[in-house]
């Protein structure tokens, strides 16, 4: 999947990366590599920005620390990160709800 | 960062327009990219390539910055005001006659070039693909937001005297504005 049709899903990618625990930005984008399969061609580089971007947004935080001499910034998902993330899985259920029953011409049953 | 000259370069080439706080932290991901690579048996040439084209272009990671700064957030929320406030200040100084006013060509031909100079700087820290500017462009038209906006309410409130519900609506108004982009500078410059 190109960077291109993960515009509007990243951020719920992220922050479903962070939601077992504080994490550093290379271990994020494992963490996505893993739970898609490895099917995310995004380049890294690119993970960095959109996790400030989320900072700034007050939906995860993230604090300074050093490991092996190297300066590392670790996130973690705020209340308000939490609350986002619950947020954008229903919206994605009733999405992905209705892409299917229209995709396969089927009727979409309204959201629970 | 010790490794080979490759990453060094490359961490060089995003030190130009990103802050070390960030290269710091883009460096602590791809020395953890480099290392992946290391222990896949790659030689430490190979693993540096692989580590930096997964990285992508340094180009692309700073307009991705210089995209989600803070600075570029603050410039697009003044610019959707503008119109707004910018509006409310006509109708009060086409109401008032403000050409009778004796205010030195001087002083106006300024504001004008003042206020053009702020939209400029607005738009480039909304459009703009680097990261430096971005922020510094931000900071600057905060200011000068600000600015422009005491320069309007102290000249309205010494030439128009009777404070009608315009007034008071254009003043409350930019005052918000010059609060709030005041408020941003700090946040714009350290995006």
């Amino acid at each position: 999947m190109r960077a291109e049709e993960l515009k509007g899903h990243l951020d719920a990618l992220l922050l479903a990366a962070l939601e077992d625990g504080p994490r550093h930005g290379y271990a994020v984008m494992e963490a996505l590599r893993q739970s898609t399969g490895g099917r995310l061609d995004l380049p890294t580089g690119t993970i960095y920005p959109a996790l400030h971007r989320l900072e700034a947004a007050g939906l995860i935080a993230g604090s300074w620390s050093v490991v092996a001499g190297r300066r590392r910034r670790v996130y973690e998902l705020t209340a308000a990160g939490k609350e986002a993330l619950s947020g954008k899985r229903a919206g994605w259920r009733d999405f992905a709800a209705m892409m299917s029953a229209a995709l396969e011409g089927r009727p979409c049953q309204g959201p629970a | 960062m010790p490794g080979p000259r490759l990453i060094r370069g490359y961490l060089a080439e995003l030190s130009a327009d990103l802050p070390g706080r960030i290269v710091d932290e883009l460096a602590d991901g791809l020395d953890e990219t480099y290392r992946r690579y290391l222990g896949q048996g790659l030689d430490p040439d190979a693993a540096a390539q692989e580590a930096v084209a997964e990285f992508g272009e340094p180009r692309r990671i700073v307009a991705a910055f210089a995209h989600a700064s803070r600075g570029r957030t603050t410039a697009r929320r003044l610019l959707a005001a503008g119109p707004a406030v910018g509006m409310c200040w006509a109708v009060i100084l086409i109401t008032a006659r403000a050409w009778q006013w004796p205010v030195p060509v001087v002083a106006r031909a300024l504001f004008g070039v003042a206020l053009i100079t702020v939209i400029g700087l607005l738009a480039a820290a909304a459009l703009g693909r680097h990261y430096r500017l971005v922020c510094r462009a931000a900071a600057a038209a905060c200011v000068g937001t600000a600015m422009l906006d005491a320069v309007m309410i102290t000249t309205v409130l010494v030439f128009v005297h009777i404070l009608v519900w315009p007034v008071a609506a254009a003043v409350a108004l930019s005052a918000c504005r010059a609060t709030f982009a005041l408020r941003n500078v700090p946040h714009a410059l350290t995006g």
